[in-house]
């Protein structure tokens, strides 16, 4: 019948996109920020990746379907002291000219406590990829809009930030603490 | 051992006080002179993480140091020119001035570069101000210009106390090596 196959063929029509697009969740960049804080003479010393952006899907009722991909645009790192985020972008730190990019890669997901989730994924900085586990909380979490903090910690010798005499880690601590806030809508 | 000043001369404190932060501001502004001469390196970092650190002993150790002369009666000046005596005097509250005025602009532009100060790793203070480069810019200047006017101050006063030892060959300047 005319009026069932068009039935049919609407179901299919709305379903279909869903079906595609049904994880995926677009990073608002101005209300998503990427902090890190590193430690030099004993005090703390704090930055940001001011851009950096992916693709994210995401269901937390299907943790094996989830993918979660995030490209930092290294050049975009912001420090209050000009002199410290000019230093960070020259070849013994983070060289931008030859790795303007850094990516972390997850598809491993786990639910380690209510709303909080760890990505146990592969980072990519300079040119070296190393694993990294990141612990994320679900601040918001609605069918069109999810808020999420969270951290991870890395060893910046381990991928070559800081060449030369800074790989010395007395004055400059080898651990960095991440910290990120992604809000995303569907 | 009398640690107070008396009429005649200085106590053991006020003399321990003034040759240490003597020794510490005379490093300060040796370190701080090259620190900022010299190009970004390990030697530099730890430079700029020194000249923090004891310039917020300074600043801790004036507290003190001005309170203790506050409650000391501070000894006559022999039969100096009145002028003489009041340039002392001045050249005496002016590096009270510096040792405040010094450490806090340092302490300003270090929180304006938002690199806060460790104090020999035991503790961090806090920043006075947010992160701001036109601030850190300011108080750089205001902290430079006081330091060059601190090593015009200390000439004066070295000067001074130099002059009165081997010329007028008077006591000013022994009593201020042992009480």
């Amino acid at each position: 019948m005319a009026i069932n196959r068009f039935f049919i063929c609407l179901f299919f029509v709305l379903l279909f996109p869903t079906m595609v697009t049904a994880f995926e969740w677009h990073i608002v960049p101005d209300k998503s920020s990427l902090h890190f804080k590193a430690t030099q003479n004993n005090s703390p010393i704090k930055g940001e990746f001011k851009k950096f952006a992916g693709n994210i899907d995401f269901d937390q009722n299907a943790l094996d379907k989830t993918h979660v991909e995030i490209e930092v645009d290294i050049a975009s790192v912001s420090t209050s002291f000009k002199d410290v985020e000019d230093t960070l972008k020259t070849a013994e730190w983070f060289d931008v000219k030859s790795f303007p990019k850094a990516i972390f890669r997850a598809t491993d997901f786990k639910k380690v406590g209510d709303k909080k989730y760890e990505a146990i994924g592969k980072l990519t900085l300079r040119d070296i990829t190393l694993p990294l586990t990141l612990h994320f909380t679900f601040e918001k979490y609605t069918d069109k809009e999810v808020i999420v903090t969270g951290s991870a910690i890395l060893k910046r010798t381990e991928f070559g930030v800081g060449q030369g005499e800074w790989k010395k880690t007395d004055a400059i601590k080898d651990s960095i603490d991440i910290n990120f806030k992604i809000e995303a809508k569907r | 051992m009398i640690f107070k000043n008396t009429q005649n001369r200085f106590g053991f404190i006020a003399i321990v006080l003034h040759w240490l932060m003597a020794l510490m501001m005379v490093g300060l502004i040796v370190i701080g002179l090259i620190m900022v001469r010299i190009p970004i390196s390990l030697t530099k970092l730890q430079f700029y993480g020194w000249h923090k650190e004891w310039g917020m002993l300074v600043l801790m150790l004036v507290i003190v140091r001005l309170t203790w002369r506050l409650r000391n009666i501070n000894p006559v000046l022999d039969a100096i020119p009145m002028w003489e005596e009041l340039a002392a005097r001045a050249v005496h509250w002016a590096f009270y001035f510096f040792m405040f005025a010094l450490p806090i602009t340092g302490w300003l532009i270090t929180s304006s570069a938002d690199l806060p100060v460790s104090f020999f790793g035991l503790f961090t203070f806090p920043n006075l101000i947010s992160g701001n480069e036109a601030n850190r810019l300011l108080f750089s200047t205001i902290h430079e210009w006081l330091g060059y006017a601190l090593i015009a101050t200390f000439c004066m006063h070295t000067g001074a106390a130099l002059k009165h030892h081997f010329i007028n060959k008077d006591n000013i300047l022994r009593r201020m090596l042992w009480p």
